[in-house]
């Protein structure tokens, strides 16, 4: 399988007992009906309190990284831990209530419903109305656009409008384990920074995200572990500032030489 | 939900002006006008409410014969069934061709039950609903276990299934000879019948178009309209798609059950052809596509409008065919040109002729930047509010030339 050896998951991961870990997938093979496996072999670890970042070039089966953990996609072999707890098989309604969150790439809001639906649908399964109103207060407070909108269609909003609906939405509950893909897409740059400064918090709240970026090196300054994809493997891991440094990742990976 | 939801999103904006100048600029004034228009709006619906429950409850003195009133009757029984049909329909987006099954089995329940256990017909009435409610349940659960052109053949299957069993078990259901309902009101004469039963469907409809009105307002609601949107992506959020779409679909057979069952005893002549036909399932969709499935109203406008085609068409040209022609030359003509149905078109119509609202933003960029300069005016302290309140409007001179500037005014 493995022809080289394979990398230490994370570096601060690898470290930790196993059971400290809010998500682990192990040594994962997974891929599409009958075509070649994306996954061969992967191993990631996302201890509380941490972001990893996966990189990679595409087609380094990232996205389905995120897919296999939210339980969208059965692992050929292989095994999920959402906090300790062997989630392998089950699916992505249950996966929420072992308090695991995916935030889909592209746009997935409920076109025809107010951005009011979409948010509070976000907090679906939180019965305690004081909560929901204190996570309402919150997101309309961390994204303005949506409280500004609150009883308009989403639908009739901007791509990136909507993208932070979408946001709104995953944080009314606030789950142990996030999965990110592509959260700066569409996005300008001053709300990217907000998204980011976002994820920094939820893991500032002990929150675990697994993050995949196109934003490479945006993506990797925010993340504490950076995991380099390649070929359905993680190929290099470790302390984010580390790769950010390294020349050849640099080269190889995030698209030129570090910035400053 | 909808009061609540508005509390707290001027509670996020009032939080968001708390944090200072940082966050101050993403503070955006509401606009006065459409909070004026909504309630104008409000106001205007609550009147056209008042007038048509008017008009509805005097129709059967205004009505000039009791042929007239009959038609009212018929047209007050599509409201019931399309409504009906609208609970699931119009919040799950499951569109049963099939609906005439409960139609029919309200009814041959209500006239069976009268026949054979010789109850009062209005306690028919009741028990045939809670038999609908028990057929529902498993035939829900296994048609919902489809989607789309699935659900439908589905729908389609259980109600041919049972014109089939209606009409071949002639001991028990009388077959296609018919079945005869014993009047309720035995007393009373044609028209005072009519009169009777045009209050009953209103009474029903206006029940039924009240629990719309909750669950479009409620948390299940909302959850259901995911499911319309995104069945996926709803379950992801944690909605029971199944169970929801179960409860909304026992509660479309309800409703439509009852309407059945008051046509049996308003009719009182019941013919396996006619309460299992697709045809009627077919109107019920029609009614609702036409008037809006999203609407309250919107399969009762429907109702009113394919209900006096209907009749009209049959007094004009007898037993043809033409009010088929009619019927599928109109949903033609709605499916193409209004598919969202009348009143949503209508409603677009009238935006027309108002001022328009940006789609980017509420406020220009001049304006967002004085707004910010305000609320940093009045976040470095009232203490002085002439003394802000001047340097504001020396700062407004130049926010004008400033105002280009996309550096300043990005958010």
């Amino acid at each position: 399988m493995a022809s080289e050896p394979m990398a230490a998951a994370s570096g601060a991961a690898s470290n930790a007992a196993a059971s400290t870990n809010l998500l682990e997938l192990n040594d994962i093979e997974a891929g599409y009906g009958r075509a070649a496996l994306v996954l061969r072999g992967l191993t990631v670890q996302v201890p509380p309190a941490t972001v990893v970042c996966l990189v990679g070039p595409n087609g380094a089966g990232k996205s389905t990284v995120l897919k296999v953990a939210s339980g969208m996609l059965a692992p050929r072999s292989g095994s999920i831990l959402v906090d300790g707890v062997d989630v392998t098989g089950t699916n992505s309604q249950r996966m929420l209530k072992h308090g695991l969150a995916h935030v889909l790439q592209g746009h997935s809001v409920f076109r025809e419903m107010t951005v009011a639906e979409n948010v509070l649908l976000g907090a679906f399964t939180v019965k305690d109305q004081k909560v929901i109103d204190e996570r309402v207060a919150f997101v309309q407070n961390l994204f303005p656009i949506v409280g500004e909108r609150w009883k308009q269609l989403a639908g009739l909003l901007s791509g990136g409008q909507q993208k932070q609906v979408e946001f709104a939405r995953s944080l009314m509950v606030s789950p142990k384990v996030v999965l990110l893909d592509e959260p700066s897409m569409g996005l300008d740059p001053k709300t990217t920074a907000k998204v980011f400064e976002q994820v920094a918090r939820m893991r500032d709240a002990g929150t675990a995200v697994l993050l995949v970026e196109q934003n490479a090196r945006r993506a990797l300054e925010t993340a504490d572990i950076g995991c380099v994809l390649d070929l359905g493997r993680v190929h290099i891991s470790g302390p984010a500032p580390e790769l950010l440094a390294d020349p050849t990742l640099g080269e190889l990976y995030l698209g030129g030489r570090p910035a400053s | 939900m909808r009061n609540d939801s508005e509390r707290t999103a001027s509670a996020g904006r009032t939080a968001s002006a708390d944090l200072g100048p940082a966050l101050t600029e993403t503070v955006v004034v509401a606009p006065d006008a459409p909070r004026r228009r909504r309630r104008w709006s409000r106001a205007v619906s609550l009147a056209l409410l008042v007038v048509g429950a008017a008009l509805v409850l005097s129709f059967p003195f205004i009505a000039p014969n009791p042929y007239i009133l009959s038609a009212g009757v018929v047209i007050l029984n599509y409201a019931v069934l399309s409504t009906g049909w609208n609970f699931m329909g119009g919040f799950t987006g499951y569109i049963s061709l099939g609906h005439a099954a409960y139609f029919g089995l309200g009814a041959y329940g209500t006239g069976l039950i009268v026949k054979y256990l010789e109850l009062p017909g209005f306690v028919a009435w009741v028990l045939a609903a809670l038999v609908v409610v028990a057929i529902s349940v498993p035939v829900g659960i296994a048609a919902l276990r489809v989607r789309g052109a699935s659900f439908v053949i589905v729908s389609i299957a259980f109600v041919l299934i049972l014109l089939l069993v209606f009409q071949s078990w002639r001991e028990f259901t009388g077959g296609s000879e018919g079945l005869i309902v014993p009047r309720p009101f035995p007393d009373l004469l044609r028209p005072e019948h009519h009169r009777a039963f045009f209050y009953l469907f209103a009474g029903l409809l206006a029940a039924a178009l009240v629990a719309w009105w909750v669950i479009d307002r409620s948390k299940f609601g909302t959850a259901l309209k995911s499911i319309r949107e995104d069945e996926d992506k709803a379950r992801s959020l944690g909605v029971p798609t199944t169970r929801y779409k179960l409860i909304a679909y026992v509660l479309s057979a309800l409703v439509t059950g009852l309407g059945g069952g008051l046509y049996a005893l308003w009719f009182g002549d019941l013919d396996p052809i006619f309460q299992f036909s697709i045809l009627i399932g077919s109107y019920m969709v029609l009614m609702a596509l036409l008037g809006g499935v999203r609407h309250l109203f919107g399969p009762l406008l429907g109702a009113l409008i394919v209900g006096i085609a209907l009749e009209y068409f049959k007094l004009e040209f007898g037993d043809t065919q033409f009010h088929l022609v009619a019927a599928g030359l109109l949903l033609g003509v709605v499916v193409l040109f209004m598919p969202d149905g009348v009143i949503p078109a209508v409603g677009q119509l009238i935006d027309r002729f108002r001022p328009q609202q940006t789609s980017i933003r509420d406020v220009s960029a001049a304006e967002l930047l004085e707004q910010n300069r305000r609320s940093d005016a009045s976040a470095t302290g009232a203490a002085d509010a002439r003394e802000a309140s001047g340097e504001a409007s020396t700062r407004d001179a130049s926010d004008v030339s400033d105002a280009s500037d996309p550096k300043e005014v990005t958010r």
